[in-house]
């Protein structure tokens, strides 16, 4: 056996260019046989581009790939599958309307005779899930189930296809602090087992508390491959932006004033099973010059929550007042009117993927007077007005306003939505995981942002499933476990013990202690 | 100058035409074939005819028919070149309203019965109003703008259904094509605008020229002598213009492409998207019925009013026409004349060579069907263009 089988995989002085930018330079990695191999870097960095050249979606310019020792061309993903490298990328490719189980089959189905097999295929998934403790509803379709189960199911589809070598491109992102718990001991499952994983985020704890070594990206450079047991999180933010990082939220006591928002007895229905309640008698006050974090498990319903208070959803009873204003009723253009609006699925609320970035940014306003004139839009001023939100929130795109959405980076879509969101300068900012996927630089800004409304007088709900981002940005806690408010906690005064078991629901206020 | 031609490369309206002309290239190169395979199998035809056939497809419009010699003659046809025109008129206008309602994020495949409604509607009114009382021009006018306010109707209501009970808008227009068969039939069968004063025709309504109403012909019959074409070219070419800026400069425009392009995103943005479906399908509706009233407000043409068996060509071929054009309003014009060349070429290699009018058919609808693969064909080049950039610095 020579040296180089030590490596399964092996990416040297990978580059490759897009027009204008140098999406990777010079970028070695080697992964290890059974090492958790951590890709860091801040968007835009190039993690994505190197995974893709590895997964065959690009062709490098220069540099060469070697699968244990041995020179390969990867032209494509069909290659990469071949070789044993399976990928979770980090938006789901799932077909919303097919069933988890056909889903994960897909592709590889078990046939006789043209016929599919899928009580083989059913037992061996049930089998892999049981072994992983990767618990999926099989028959349930796609589209009605959590964020966190359908990564899940794209863990599942790698496995069921014997892949070797497994990518998880921001696996963490979407998840609850239980299920980061699960996934990392699933991860270290799949180690042991000599699987090797490429590990990509920007999330410096769970780097230092999964991966066996980490190499930096920044800017498509690579600046180094380290092990993790010989370095700590500040250098590594160091290291990946560049300059010393405030990993703090900094901020002053909450001054909270009058009621911005006042939820009252509400009762929504599921999104999932349409006769069943998913917020049960819920509520809650939000005061100008506060935080107010919803925190809990995705799925407990602070989706159906949300959707009730901004319109998107069905209210079955109760009352929602904004500013003095009865809306429990009223139109979602009537209630954007003192509320703006992070939503939590991108691209399905939040950006129209085929518009330009310009034309995103005026979603909402393109009918008021400074955008238009005589009905027609009023090109000069969208075009001024996008690029001054551009600039300020450092939104990185090809070509500035031209940008058709759809090409950004997941970090800088999700910052002009904040962008465009806080500049419209409502009284209540409803931020929904607003720092979902991004990296650290962009949610420090992104917090720097919240608190600054926050002391401008703004009332901010904000719904989180982050535990650190719930400890250090919120000013109250309210925790939300199957429907209800089951516990009001000082962020000042807590841990994320405590905050896990009122979010389990092991542990819960009285109602009337936990409402107000 | 190296970055200014990958910039041409890369823009996007450099692509779109592009990919239509490689299309229509394809179309052609395929009728060729199919010229070429019917003339040596067929034994009335051989490889003489089907060279003949081949200059024919690809100039037939330029075709003045054969010398004394039996050899083909070349030159401007005015006859052909304005029944191009005339041809053209109601295509663009059905291309536009399908690519309107593509656009808008619905496929309308309802333009045969709005353009039958539009038919229906635009005859009745320039038949029915005496043009002794109120001076033909009104009469066209109101003749036109009823035509839009009846295929504005009609396209509404699969609108309406998709808006108000998510009622697919294929399955409803499929309905309500068939449905505006039958009542355009039967309201013509109960009507007093059958033509029974000339004998030799049997199942017509009256020509709109009967009641002194006409499409004006802004000269355009000096410049082609000999042929149908009238004004309504311009008209349907200022509509395509006026679509044009409606969808792209206006915030109208926004509004319905917004909801066209993310129907939840639009929703969430606070904009009434049940109410802009059914605008879009309304719009959509009213341009085919347009088309419809100036191809038979031209005074010249006339109408087999027993139309229930079958539905309107021009209304489907409004699909061909928007796909080959990308649904851009200003290439509908242009893929529009393409067809109506295609047609005006079918008619040529009919009368001028033994191919039957069947396989010339079959030739024309091979070209269409091979023409509306613009889409498919961008994506290659597109995807060609992107990825050469990759490979090379």
């Amino acid at each position: 056996m020579d040296h180089n089988s030590d490596y399964v995989i092996e990416m040297l002085h990978i580059t490759k260019e897009f027009p204008g930018i140098k999406a990777n330079d010079d970028i070695t990695l080697q992964l290890r046989r059974g090492e958790i191999h951590a890709l860091l870097g801040e968007n835009g960095a190039g993690k994505s581009t190197l995974m893709s050249v590895l997964f065959g979606l690009y062709q490098p310019e220069k540099g060469e790939i070697l699968f244990n020792g041995k020179k390969v061309e990867i032209k494509d993903p069909n290659d990469a599958t071949a070789l044993g490298i399976g990928m979770v990328h980090q938006h789901f490719k799932l077909v919303e309307v097919f069933t988890v189980l056909d889903n994960i089959i897909l592709g590889a189905e078990t046939t006789k005779l043209g016929f599919l097999r899928k009580k083989e295929a059913r037992a061996k998934v049930e089998a892999l899930s049981k072994k992983y403790g990767l618990q999926v509803d099989l028959d349930a379709k796609v589209e009605d189930i959590t964020v966190g189960m359908q990564q899940r199911v794209e863990i599942l589809k790698m496995l069921y296809r014997d892949n070797d070598i497994l990518i998880f491109d921001e696996p963490t992102a979407v998840l609850t602090p239980q299920e980061i718990d699960e996934l990392m001991a699933t991860m270290r499952e799949f180690a042991k087992e000599g699987k090797s994983i490429l590990f990509i985020s920007h999330k410096l704890n769970e780097i230092m508390a999964v991966a066996d070594r980490v190499t930096v990206l920044r800017k498509g450079k690579g600046i180094g491959t380290i092990d993790t047991k010989s370095t700590n999180t500040q250098e590594l933010s160091n290291m990946m932006v560049g300059r010393p990082v405030q990993l703090q939220v900094s901020k002053t006591p909450a001054k909270p004033g009058e009621a911005v928002l006042v939820v009252e007895d509400l009762t929504a229905p599921s999104r999932v099973h349409k006769n069943k309640n998913a917020v049960k008698g819920v509520s809650f006050t939000v005061r100008s010059g506060e935080i107010v974090c919803i925190a809990g498990i995705d799925g407990n319903g602070q989706t159906e929550l949300v959707s009730a208070i901004t319109g998107l959803g069905k209210t079955n009873s109760g009352k929602v007042t904004l500013c003095g204003e009865d809306i429990s009723r009223a139109s979602i253009k009537a209630r954007g009117r003192n509320m703006s609006h992070i939503p939590e699925d991108r691209h399905k609320h939040g950006l129209i993927l085929d518009f330009s970035l310009e034309d995103n940014m005026v979603l909402q306003r393109f009918k008021e007077p400074q955008f238009q004139s005589h009905s027609f839009i009023n090109r000069p001023a969208v075009r001024k007005y996008s690029d001054r939100l551009i600039e300020k929130f450092d939104v990185r795109s090809g070509q500035g306003s031209e940008t058709i959405a759809r090409s950004m980076s997941g970090g800088n879509q999700q910052k002009a939505i904040i962008a465009r969101e806080l500049d419209r300068d409502k009284k209540l900012v409803m931020a929904v995981q607003p720092t979902r996927g991004l990296d650290v630089g962009a949610i420090e800004f992104i917090h720097a942002q919240l608190v600054e409304e926050r002391d401008s007088g703004k009332a901010i709900m904000l719904v989180s499933l982050e535990l650190d981002e719930v400890l250090s940005l919120s000013d109250r806690i309210l925790v939300m476990f199957e429907g209800e408010i089951v516990g009001e906690l000082d962020p000042a005064k807590t841990n994320a013990q405590e905050l896990g078991l009122y979010m389990s629901g092991a542990k819960r206020m009285d109602r009337k202690e936990a409402a107000e | 100058m190296k970055k200014d031609q990958i910039r041409l490369l890369e823009s996007n309206g450099f692509q779109s035409v592009l990919s239509s002309i490689v299309s229509i290239i394809i179309g052609l190169i395929f009728g060729v074939l199919l010229i070429l395979v019917v003339g040596l199998l067929d034994s009335n035809l051989g490889i003489e005819s089907a060279w003949e056939g081949i200059r024919l497809v690809f100039a037939g419009l330029f075709s003045t028919g054969r010398d004394a010699f039996g050899t083909l003659t070349w030159g401007f046809n005015s006859i052909n070149m304005g029944n191009m025109l005339f041809r053209a008129t109601p295509l663009i206008m059905t291309g536009l309203s399908v690519a309107f309602a593509y656009k808008t994020g619905l496929f309308n495949i309802g333009a045969p019965g709005q353009y039958l409604m539009g038919t229906m509607a635009s005859l009745m009114i320039a038949l029915g109003i005496p043009s002794d009382k109120v001076h033909p021009v009104i009469i066209w006018i109101l003749a036109f703008l009823g035509a839009m306010a009846a295929g504005a109707i009609w396209g509404a209501i699969p609108g309406l259904f998709k808006a108000l009970l998510n009622t697919n808008e294929v399955i409803a227009c499929i309905m309500t094509n068939w449905i505006a068969a039958n009542l355009v039939t039967w309201l013509f069968d109960i009507s007093p605008f059958k033509n029974v004063t000339e004998s030799t025709k049997s199942g017509y309504i009256y020509k709109t020229s009967f009641n002194n109403v006409a499409t004006t012909k802004l000269g355009l019959d000096k410049v082609f002598p000999g042929s149908q074409v009238n004004g309504g070219i311009v008209i349907a070419i200022l509509i395509a213009v006026l679509v044009y800026i409606l969808m792209s400069k206006t915030t109208f425009g926004f509004e319905l492409r917004a909801c066209g392009s993310n129907k939840d995103a639009a929703k969430y943005a606070g904009l009434k998207d049940k109410r802009d479906i059914v605008i879009s399908m309304a719009i959509a509706g009213a341009l085919s019925a347009a088309g419809a009233a100036l191809y038979y407000l031209a005074g010249n043409t006339e109408l087999y009013w027993s139309t229930y068996q079958s539905l309107p060509a021009i209304g489907f071929n409004g699909i061909p026409v928007a796909m080959l054009a990308l649904t851009n309003p200003i290439g509908v014009i242009f893929s529009a004349l393409f067809m109506s060349m295609l047609n005006i070429i079918g008619l040529q290699i009919t009368s001028l060579t033994a191919y039957n009018e069947y396989i010339t058919d079959v030739i024309i609808a091979a070209i269409v069907y091979l023409s509306a693969f613009a889409l498919l064909i961008k994506q290659i080049i597109s995807r060609r263009i992107a990825r050469k950039k990759g490979g090379s610095k």
